[in-house]
């Protein structure tokens, strides 16, 4: 991985932005297909984003890694269901390894600017490391790259440690301190029984009570022979993928609120409540005032069992204030603590790249998406010819993996090269009435949805307009069959001089 | 039912042969898809066979579904009689045009029978599970069961093996196999007629007929109906084409979500694949 001379342009012909599971899984489809005239940028010292990002104890994928990984790319080692956020993190370097295009990618890169060159008819990216000059531009950047830190006054003068669960900081021993871990989203459930064991009192800021969703399957971990088996027989790993695969997509009704499958699922996780938290005043604390689904349901792991413990202090309301070394909640309870961790999740609706891109008219993708982001097919946009944005509007899932929808979008962004070269096309842009069509077709199915109609603040809704424009309002696999392809009824292309 | 199977569903009754039969009906007002009926199996309902199904179908287009039902005085139920009450439904809610009609296990010979009936009415069919005539490893299951009948549990634990596929059985525990699905529906007077009819379908003539654009969905653990029935129809319909899951009979409690998405992708575009086509398993 080395790097370019700042001072000339590189020209290359796909440029993309980020080496998580999106740049990795494009690198490995280009790759194969023989397509070698790319580049991949990358701001931190290593690939694979979330994953490397996340280290935080206890961390790990809630979706069951045989589907959590590139169907053209099974691992057979996963050494447990759900697979701790290290081993994620080394099978994204070894795809690079394995697949060889380390020599593609560019590490401790920050694009500080995009723009589109009308007279060249390319992408001019400016970085932290040299400028590149592309044909085509890919975001891939991640829903879960910008960390979200609430503005908290008084925080500023906390004379503890303080950080966010996506910036774990390793230098800072918590043992036996006393500690505020706030949020109760997937990072919180996952770090704070870590937390417990080793601190002297955790306090646990719970604006929202979440739902938890029940395990199938009863064995966690892999044996030996499993992985053997996986390994001499790949098609036992397949089955695996499949199984959980329409287990998980079995999970979509409950979010478009169809009665009787929503109703199942609720009691199903209250039940889980009800069974695992006896004192009926704890349990109303832990009793989600939303409906199931409107936020991420979690994984159980031992998030109630921790409640429990007797170093455990449940704050059933947002943190408010800090004055000195005192956490105030909004009820007016303060605790003195010698650490603060944030786990208040990311920046998902006005994601970060859309400022430093500027299109055709030289208007930022920010801009041209004040009133929420949106695409055609979830990947392009009017104004921005040449660009694929990954992880962009509807793209997340609350019922499935992501990587499902990132092979999606991978397929997608290949497919439209293929078109390109067999056609000549020199640009292509998505037109306004593509994307009005695409985003009414997204509407109507998102209306009436738990994300939309659940009683709850999350972060899949737009909060300027009160649109869907984070979650993908129906089955994952609908995902693949409308937006893996490219179709050329949706663009107005300019053909090769 | 306590919750409705989908969202803003209407309920009614229409009388057959002396007898009332319920039907369910929802979905998209605005779609251009054709109507879709759909004919549950022997000890179903619309709620116990389809209620991830019909809900999932409802957000593209109009369902239409409805509870079998016995004919009291009659000892002997025949595919007839549940055509009959198939068609007083559908005429009564669907009274002209084209629609679509999907049956699953019984429901899916019915569902054929009905459409080699009325070739201008049904457009496009999907055949669950389903089988042209039962051969002697239906008729031994068949016994065996009966035989068990004395034996509650041991009927119980005979019909989740028979019922589900075995890589489903295999990772789950008893308890957790009894809770999947529903318990019967139909009452024991009925499902005891219905499985007498199972013992001696034979809708050979019928299937030879039938011009509807067809979707055949195996399932590759079944011990009920096995694959190869499945095969039978594929060979016997003309405009056939033929998918498999890898589930057990019991399909819409084991892989409802492959079902609803195939299904759904099949009538948006009934002859994507030309008639003959092996349409291969969906490996997400």
């Amino acid at each position: 991985m080395s790097s370019a001379n700042p001072a000339r342009v590189t020209e290359v012909e796909l440029l993309a932005i980020g080496a998580g599971f999106t740049g990795i899984g494009l690198g490995i489809k280009l790759t194969r297909q023989g397509f070698h005239d790319f580049v991949i940028l990358e701001r931190a010292g290593d690939v694979g984003g979330t994953w490397r990002d996340n280290t935080y104890p206890g961390v790990a994928c809630d979706v069951p890694a045989h589907l959590y990984s590139f169907s053209f790319k099974l691992n057979p080692h996963w050494s447990k269901i759900q697979a701790p956020g290290a081993e994620i993190w080394k099978y994204l370097r070894d795809c690079v390894t394995d697949e060889g295009f380390s020599d593609k990618i560019r590490l401790n890169t920050d694009v500080t600017r995009a723009t589109w060159d009308e007279d060249a008819r390319r992408w001019l990216v400016e970085t932290t490391n040299g400028t590149w000059s592309a044909k085509f531009l890919v975001t891939a950047c991640g829903h879960l790259s910008d960390t979200r830190m609430p503005n908290i006054p008084g925080l500023d003068s906390f004379p503890g440690d303080i950080f966010h669960t996506a910036r774990w900081n390793h230098d800072v021993s918590l043992e036996g301190k006393r500690i505020a871990l706030i949020g109760t989203g997937a990072s919180a459930v996952q770090v704070f029984p870590e937390l417990q064991e080793i601190a002297s009192s955790v306090v646990l800021f719970q604006r929202s009570a979440p739902y938890f969703f029940i395990p199938s399957g009863k064995h966690q971990a892999f044996t030996d022979a499993q992985r053997r088996l996986f390994e001499r027989y790949p098609q036992a790993m397949r089955d695996v993928r499949a199984e959980i695969f329409w287990y998980s997509e079995g999970n979509f009704p409950p979010r478009i609120q169809v009665p009787k499958l929503l109703e199942k699922a609720r009691k199903a996780s209250l039940d889980y409540l009800e069974a695992s938290i006896s004192d009926p005043e704890l349990r109303a604390k832990l009793t989600p005032n939303y409906e199931i689904g409107c936020k991420r349901i979690l994984g159980p792991g031992r998030f109630y069992a921790t409640i429990l413990q007797e170093n455990v202090t449940l704050e059933a309301s947002a943190l408010t204030r800090v004055e000195g070394s005192t956490v105030y909640g909004a009820e007016g309870n303060g605790y003195e603590v010698d650490a603060i961790i944030f786990a208040t999740g990311f920046d998902a609706t006005e994601p970060k790249f859309a400022s430093i891109i500027h299109g055709i008219d030289g208007e930022s993708l920010a801009e041209s998406w004040v009133d929420g982001m949106k695409a055609t097919a979830s990947i392009t946009t009017p104004g921005f010819p040449n660009l694929f944005i990954t992880n962009g509007p509807n793209t997340s899932l609350g019922h499935n993996s992501a990587v499902y929808i990132i092979e999606s979008q991978i397929d997608y962004i290949v497919d439209t090269m293929n078109y390109i070269h067999s056609q000549g096309v020199d640009t292509f842009e998505t037109t306004p009435e593509s994307e009005a069509a695409y985003v009414d077709s997204v509407a109507a199915r998102a209306e009436g949805s738990v994300w939309l109609a659940g009683g709850c603040n999350n972060w899949y809704v737009d909060r300027r307009t009160h649109r869907l424009t984070v979650s993908w309002p129906d089955f994952a696999y609908q995902f693949r069959q409308e937006n893996a392809h490219f179709n050329p009824a949706e663009y107005t292309l300019e053909l090769s001089q | 039912m306590a919750e409705p199977i989908a969202k803003d569903l209407e309920q009614g009754t229409v009388d057959v042969d002396g007898t009332t039969v319920s039907y369910f009906t929802a979905g998209k007002k605005d779609s251009d898809l054709p109507p879709v009926v759909l004919i549950h199996g022997t000890a179903g309902s619309t709620e116990n066979h389809f209620s991830f199904v019909f809900p999932t179908l409802a957000r593209d287009q109009r369902v239409v579904s409805l509870d079998l039902t016995d004919i009291v005085g009659k000892p002997e139920i025949t595919v007839d009689d549940l055509e009959r009450q198939v068609a007083a439904v559908v005429n009564h809610l669907v009274p002209t045009g084209p629609i679509s009609v999907l049956g699953y296990s019984l429901g899916a010979v019915v569902a054929a029978s009905y459409a080699a009936h009325n070739p201008d009415r049904v457009k496009n069919l999907i055949l669950v599970a389903g089988w042209i005539k039962t051969d002697t490893q239906q008729l031994v299951r068949q016994d065996v069961q009966a035989a068990l009948r004395g034996d509650m549990v041991a009927y119980k634990k005979l019909s989740l093996v028979l019922a589900f596929g075995v890589p489903f059985v295999a990772k789950r525990t008893l308890d957790e196999l009894m809770t999947v699905a529903p318990p019967p529906a139909g009452g024991p007077e009925f499902i005891g007629k219905l499985s007498a009819l199972n013992r001696i379908v034979d809708i050979t003539d019928e299937v030879s007929k039938i011009k509807a654009t067809t979707l055949i969905v195996g399932c590759t653990y079944d011990m009920m109906v096995p694959r190869h029935h499945s095969l039978a129809l594929f060979g016997a319909i003309d405009d056939a084409r033929y998918t498999e899951m890898s589930s057990g009979h019991a399909i819409v409690w084991e892989r409802p979500s492959e079902l609803a998405m195939a299904v759904r992708t099949f009538l948006a575009n009934p002859g994507l694949h030309p008639a003959g086509t092996v349409i291969p398993e969906v490996q997400p």
